[in-house]
């Protein structure tokens, strides 16, 4: 394998993106929202479903409010985007199904 | 996992539950969107899974974790992430012979498997005499990495591909349309229904490339057609980050996605428009096309004439993705063509009468992906295998014999024009020459 090579990276550069810490947990989900967001693929449904009623039986007081996607699209893209900031505020942490 | 990361950003905690396959996948996304700490839970479901039973079991399993997830107290990364370390992306990244500079690009991640031709300053310089743009000109950013796709960028891939300058101004108008929101690339890129760009090459520059749309023209032995679905999928791995795996999600993956470039034989029925003229382009425009199949079939024709041929597509069409291009070779277009049928007339026709009985449809048993259409009624109701009229494009090439080709998907096509550089025809006459010879024995 003879000869000298300098190569270059076909890599490609990103404008730096300021990185962002998550928010503070809840210290205790009885009594909490737990809102339940669904991607709107086939199993997200019965997939919170079973998330919430896991959550019922194990904490006092919880509600588990639900949000469907009705697009293909993150949430923030669509006309979904108002209801779904309403939505947020009026709970206390979300649950993603995301993927398939 | 955007939504996740939206959720933070409206002050509120988030959870990620993902399918435990697709969690690098989820931690990619969310620190493309700049936020790496989102708290992704792994569950076990089975994708797209619809048993009750299953599902229960897969969600109690991770239910610990995901309480967890919503209470435990924040790390110091978590709350206050620490910057990226640079990672190696401009200018000379590496010196060493051929094979260390192959061993050193494949560990890195940025091949398709294949040795590549080493992107030297002196290549890429050639590369770039392909284009007027300046070097550092942003064609655009490509997801999920939003990685910058600058012309310098795009010519060290096509190098890397085997390219010729030649190709530049095909490379630039894919990168065109690949960021076009009607090509939905953001979710055909990274899908787990592998689908495949399909590039389809008209006007002049075909025969300036020598862009194969004869015999063969999706088998390997034509650099034109090798190279720049090469390079537009290393365009896509480098400069977009969709790579396998991590966050190209595809099942099974896709032949296609090595390259499936085709040109069209726009001269083999001159009554005929080609795709580009089809899409609002004047004929004498140089255009490139893609759509996003996952499937490929090949099947011959029933009969010799027009009715044998459209009942072959017809009993052929598969009730799922209702999008397909047809690829004729020139033989059974001239027979179409003789019988009467436009490109128009032969999509119209097939929307109308190609169907199936409703119990063939995914729909009709609440396939997964499916439950938005309404499902019809009877079992026995006829139930088109097209989305509309404007699903099917028919595409003249293929040489002598009589397989048609037949690529399903569920996407559109976008086609945009290729604008060439000053002295383009200087440049042809330059590399046009390079064609194969073949002995004959």
């Amino acid at each position: 394998m003879g000869g000298n090579y300098e190569v270059m990276s076909p890599w490609a550069e990103v404008d730096p993106v300021p990185l962002e810490g998550i928010n503070p947990r809840l210290a205790d989900l009885n009594g909490m929202r737990v809102g339940l967001f669904q991607n709107g693929k086939v199993a997200a449904g019965p997939i919170m479903d079973a998330v919430e009623a896991e959550l019922h039986a194990r904490f006092d007081g919880i509600r588990t409010p639900r949000f469907g996607r009705t697009a293909n699209l993150e949430v923030a893209e669509t006309t979904d985007r108002a209801r779904y900031e309403q939505w947020v505020r009026e709970v206390d942490a979300v649950i993603h199904a995301v993927g398939d | 996992m955007y939504d996740a990361v939206f959720t933070e950003r409206l002050q509120r905690p988030a959870v990620a539950l993902v399918n435990a396959g697709f969690a690098l996948d989820a931690r990619s996304a969310a620190s493309g969107k700049g936020m790496p700490g989102v708290r992704v839970v792994s569950e076990t479901v089975p994708c797209e899974c619809t048993e009750p039973s299953r599902i229960v079991a897969g969600v109690r399993a991770a239910m610990d974790d995901l309480v967890t997830a919503l209470t435990a107290p924040l790390t110091a990364e978590e709350g206050s992430p620490p910057p990226r370390e640079a990672d190696g992306v401009s200018g000379i990244v590496f010196a060493g012979d051929l094979g260390e500079v192959q061993q050193f690009f494949y560990r890195r991640g940025w091949t398709d498997g294949l040795p590549i031709v080493p992107p030297t300053e002196a290549a890429v310089e050639e590369m770039l005499t392909g284009t007027d743009l300046p070097r550092d000109h942003v064609v655009g950013k490509m997801i999920p990495r939003l990685g910058k796709v600058t012309v310098e960028k795009i010519a060290v891939n096509a190098v890397m591909a085997g390219a010729l300058p030649t190709y530049m101004p095909l490379l630039i108008a894919g990168v065109d349309a690949l960021l076009d929101p009607k090509a939905a690339f953001g979710t055909f890129e990274v899908s787990t229904g592998s689908w495949a760009p399909f590039w389809i090459v008209n006007g002049p520059i075909r025969e300036q490339l020598h862009v194969n749309s004869g015999q063969g023209a999706l088998s390997p032995g034509d650099i034109a057609n090798a190279a720049i679905g090469r390079a537009m999928g290393l365009i896509v791995k480098n400069l977009g980050g969709a790579r396998k795996g991590l966050e190209d999600m595809g099942v099974q993956g896709n032949p296609g996605k090595y390259t499936m470039v085709v040109g069209e034989n726009e001269e083999a029925i001159p009554g005929w428009e080609p795709l580009h003229v089809q899409h609002g382009f004047p004929r004498s425009d140089s255009c490139l096309t893609v759509s996003f199949p996952n499937s490929y079939l090949q099947i011959w024709p029933y009969g010799s004439d027009d009715k044998g041929i459209l009942r072959a597509v017809m009993a052929n069409m598969v009730p799922r993705w209702r999008q397909l291009t047809l690829l004729l070779p020139p033989g059974h277009a001239q027979t179409l063509a003789d019988a009467g049928w436009t490109k128009r007339e032969l999509a119209s026709y097939l929307y109308e009468y190609a169907r199936v009985p409703a119990y063939r449809t995914p729909e009709f048993w609440g396939t997964p992906g499916m439950q938005r259409i309404r499902p019809p009624l009877n079992a026995e109701d006829a139930a088109p295998l097209l989305r509309g009229p404007d699903s099917l494009r028919v595409v003249v090439s293929g040489g002598a014999g009589a397989f048609m080709g037949m690529a399903y998907g569920s996407s559109t096509w976008v086609t945009k024009p290729v604008t060439l550089p000053a002295g383009w025809e200087r440049l042809v006459r330059k590399y046009r020459g390079l064609v194969p010879t073949h002995l004959r024995y």
